[in-house]
């Protein structure tokens, strides 16, 4: 092993002089190699199918994490500000493949020489509507980049120059559907969901073949006639503009052919009187046949959801021993405080305990689903419950520490319903922070629930919930992500104390990612308008 | 953390609220300094036509045309849509597919000639184009009533008992208040959601008398002591009583012990029951 390495590094070294003048090589991904833990490539959202942002690159280490120096910055610029956000925040994973990254922010497409960070090509969008509110980042498959718009088109685009091969409008922005995720590729499928609450419109998940553009299904995330999930509704109407949006990439277990997703807050938002009972599959965990569609079991994080807590979270799969059998588990930490852990194959829980303080719930249901105190509900004269505990800033799962890592926020808001009528639509009411919000970082046991370690950001002005750092966890026992004060922090993964830190021009607004690239492990990071591209000096490699 | 001691946290602010008035909800607010116009000053104009463009809703209803189309709405389509527009017998307007695809009455203004024979739905072509234009702006300004979360705002708030409020307030904040705390506490808020914002989580006033201090023992055994201007793991700035600032870098041996005096409404938050929320509001509302 030790070998290996100093034969590589010395092939880099070797490889290096030329690096600046080479051309970044013929981009195709094998679709065979999606999915899979990646090494020298990042070939989709979460680096492979099950979440977890583990890399198993050893080459920085808890000793030499302190000498990473900067390689290059790339900063976005001549976009300028993007209605109602003053200047662009890249909040995508960009992938790389055959030493090209490409990165997004709303409207646009970056493709990058990993080496030098200098632009190959570039991809400009005219929207005609929709939220620019963030933008996750784009698929491959063999040549092909698949890109969402902020008004709901696919964009399929040749990698090797930003030439538009096909595009299929998938939802219409004018209902207030908008796009912000990035498309998930599983065999021939290109999978892709929606975002948009503003009115009342349901979710779903489109599946289109990655060649031509031909939708092959969809699922709905609310029932339809005849389905026995109505009897969660007061009726049809109300599950046909019930929300559930699914506006995060999920996982994938390849050997159940199975897709995990979270669905959205339900609609009307705040406002749940007119749609007593639970309303599926809102707010749940779902698994869907990857060819079909179709619903093998869901878990409702938040049956009968009246306050925004949008369960968009990845599902994180893994396998443990539990009681001498190996269990095959997919774990969340959602945004309603809760953290759960089920069984992949039949939904069963084993776990769902709250990672945050909270007071809202009386208890579970047999299936282990929180049960909500209405008391808590938004009321006319306000009603006091958490704010969203954590937000889509990705998770991880460090396999060596079997540790769950989440930046949770814990503290309060008064949630106000500003509309009591027997038909609310829309939002329906409003939810404002109150008091000290603060973020947490939590190792989780996710056999247990229980935080092993956590780590409190000091911080004068509280959390943001909504935008935070995500996460990245190595072989090498480290987590890197970052605090709400520029600082890209990197922590011990298996005890939490901080190894490095650097600050950057902005905080950090993605989640990391790391390579293998000439022989060196690469760690790149999004913040704010700018990606900024890290490695060992030469020499320090082999230490 | 790298062996530091920091045992109480407890930071926050008015800043705090005022970004998060707007962060709590969506799949994502804006920072707060992306959309001015949409924080607590705002007027409701402007914050209505921030979160409308933020949003992207599209064109902006017209609003005179919309209040000619009201009464001919509640005359004509209210009993079949609702007063809303939200549904009755007939189904909602304001997630149509013929008034969402519609910008100013051209395709909603043939379409109300027609009617929809088939479903029961007559032909209003009796009715002027003009006035058939303003109930389609009528229909517009419904559907932006409750896409543009912008133009809500709370109901009457009071429903609380004010008495029973007045034993809470007895009961539990006289340890550290005085009954000159409350005195003419109402007249100092704009509204009772403002008033009951404020007794919660008061703004720390310019006096600095509310703010977070922290006493920094440095590792040559020095003591600074101060406001805090920021802290985070790695840098405490302070702000000390003669003005002067001082940056520490947290490094081994430096230990920083925060302060903070809203840390009891912290506690009180944390537990503070809705119907107590309600009482003590409508109790300090009587006190003008």
């Amino acid at each position: 092993m030790k070998l290996v390495s100093l034969l590589c590094a010395a092939a880099a070294s070797l490889s290096l002089t030329g690096a600046a003048l080479a051309a970044p090589d013929h981009v195709f991904l094998d679709p065979g190699a999606i999915g899979k833990p990646p090494v020298d490539s990042w070939t989709s959202f979460n680096g492979d199918y099950t979440g977890r942002r583990y890399s198993t690159l050893k080459q920085v280490t808890p000793a030499n994490v302190s000498q990473l120096a900067q390689k290059w910055v790339y900063r976005i610029t001549g976009v300028g500000a993007q209605r109602g956000a003053p200047e662009p925040v890249i909040k995508g994973t960009p992938l790389l493949v055959n030493g090209v990254l490409f990165t997004t922010i709303p409207d646009h497409v970056y493709a990058l020489d990993a080496r030098t960070s200098r632009l190959l090509w570039q991809y400009d969008w005219v929207d005609h509507g929709g939220h620019l509110v963030g933008q996750r980042g784009v698929a491959i498959w063999k040549s092909t980049v698949f890109f969402q718009t902020p008004d709901d088109w696919l964009i399929a685009l040749d990698a090797n120059t930003g030439k538009e091969l096909w595009r299929k409008q998938y939802a219409d922005a004018r209902k207030q559907y908008f796009s912000t995720s990035a498309p998930l590729i599983v065999k021939n499928h290109v999978i892709i969901g929606v975002g948009g609450d503003a009115m009342d419109m349901p979710g779903f998940l489109n599946a289109y073949d990655p060649d031509t553009g031909k939708l092959q299904w969809t699922w709905w995330s609310t029932p339809r006639k005849g389905d026995p999930a109505l009897k969660t509704w007061p009726n049809e109407a109300a599950s046909e503009h019930g929300g559930g949006m699914t506006w995060m990439p999920g996982t994938y277990d390849a050997s159940l052919n199975l897709l995990f997703w979270p669905t959205g807050n339900t609609n009307p938002v705040f406002a749940g009187q007119g749609r007593p009972g639970n309303n599926l599959w809102t707010e749940s965990l779902v698994a869907l046949d990857a060819d079909t569609g179709k619903l093998k079991w869901h878990y409702q994080v938040s049956p009968h959801d009246t306050h925004d807590f949008d369960d968009n979270t990845a599902p994180i799969l893994f396998d443990r021993m539990v009681d001498g059998k190996l269990r095959h588990l997919v774990s969340q930490a959602s945004r309603s405080g809760y953290f759960f852990t089920l069984d992949r194959l039949t939904g069963k829980y084993l776990v769902a305990k709250p990672y945050v303080p909270l007071d809202y719930v009386s208890g579970l249901s047999p299936n282990g689903e929180p049960i909500p105190i209405p008391d808590k509900d938004p009321q006319v004269g306000g009603s006091i419950n958490i704010v969203n505990a954590t937000n889509w800033p990705n998770p991880a799962y460090n396999p060596d520490a079997s540790l769950f890592y989440v930046n949770s926020v814990e503290g309060k808001s008064i949630y106000y319903l500003v509309d009591d009528s027997a038909h609310p639509s829309g939002y329906g009411g409003t939810g404002a922070g109150i008091g000290v919000s603060k973020r947490v970082l939590k190792a989780i046991d996710p056999l247990t629930g229980d935080a092993v370690w956590k780590h409190e950001y000091p911080n004068l002005n509280g959390a943001p919930t909504t935008v935070a750092p995500g996460m990245l966890t190595t072989a090498s026992n480290l987590l890197v992500t970052g605090d709400d004060q520029k600082d890209l922090i990197v922590y011990g993964a298996d005890k939490g104390e901080i190894l490095w830190h650097q600050e950057l021009g902005a905080n950090v607004s993605n989640g990391p990612i790391t390579y293998m690239l000439d022989g060196k492990q690469w760690l790149l990071v999004g913040a704010g308008d700018s990606l900024y591209a890290y490695a060992l000096p030469d020499g320090a490699a082999s230490r | 953390m790298l062996g530091r001691k920091f045992a109480r946290f407890g930071f926050c602010g008015a800043l705090l609220a005022a970004a998060l008035l707007t962060a709590a909800v969506g799949q994502e607010a804006g920072p707060a300094p992306a959309a001015p116009r949409r924080g607590p000053n705002a007027t409701p104009a402007q914050r209505e036509a921030a979160t409308h463009a933020f949003l992207g809703l599209g064109v902006e209803p017209d609003k005179a045309a919309a209040a000619r189309g009201a009464p001919l709405f509640q005359q004509s389509c209210s009993f079949c849509h609702g007063p809303e527009a939200r549904g009755a017998e007939g189904p909602s307007l304001v997630t149509s597919d013929v008034v969402l695809g519609d910008d100013h009455g051209e395709h909603l203004v043939p379409f109300l000639k027609a009617g929809r024979p088939d479903k029961g739905m007559p032909s209003f072509a009796s009715i002027p184009d003009a006035q058939l234009h303003d109930i389609a702006e009528f229909l517009h300004l419904q559907v932006e009533d409750v896409a543009n979360r912008g133009t809500y705002h709370v109901l009457n708030i009071l429903v609380g008992d004010a008495n029973k409020g007045g034993a809470y307030v007895a009961a539990n904040c006289m340890s550290c208040h005085t009954d000159a705390s409350f005195a003419h506490i109402a007249g100092k808020f704009r509204s009772p959601d403002q008033l009951q914002r404020g007794w919660i989580w008061p703004n720390r006033p310019a006096d600095h008398s509310l703010d977070v201090t922290a006493i920094v023992k440095t590792p040559d055994g020095a003591t600074v002591s101060g406001r805090v201007v920021q802290i985070s793991d790695f840098r405490v700035t302070l702000t000390d009583t003669g003005g002067q600032n001082h940056v520490i870098d947290r490094g081994p041996g430096v230990d920083v012990e925060v302060h903070d005096p809203l840390a009891p409404h912290q506690a009180m938050l944390m537990t503070l029951k809705n119907d107590d929320m309600h009482n003590v509001t409508a109790y300090l509302e009587t006190l003008k």
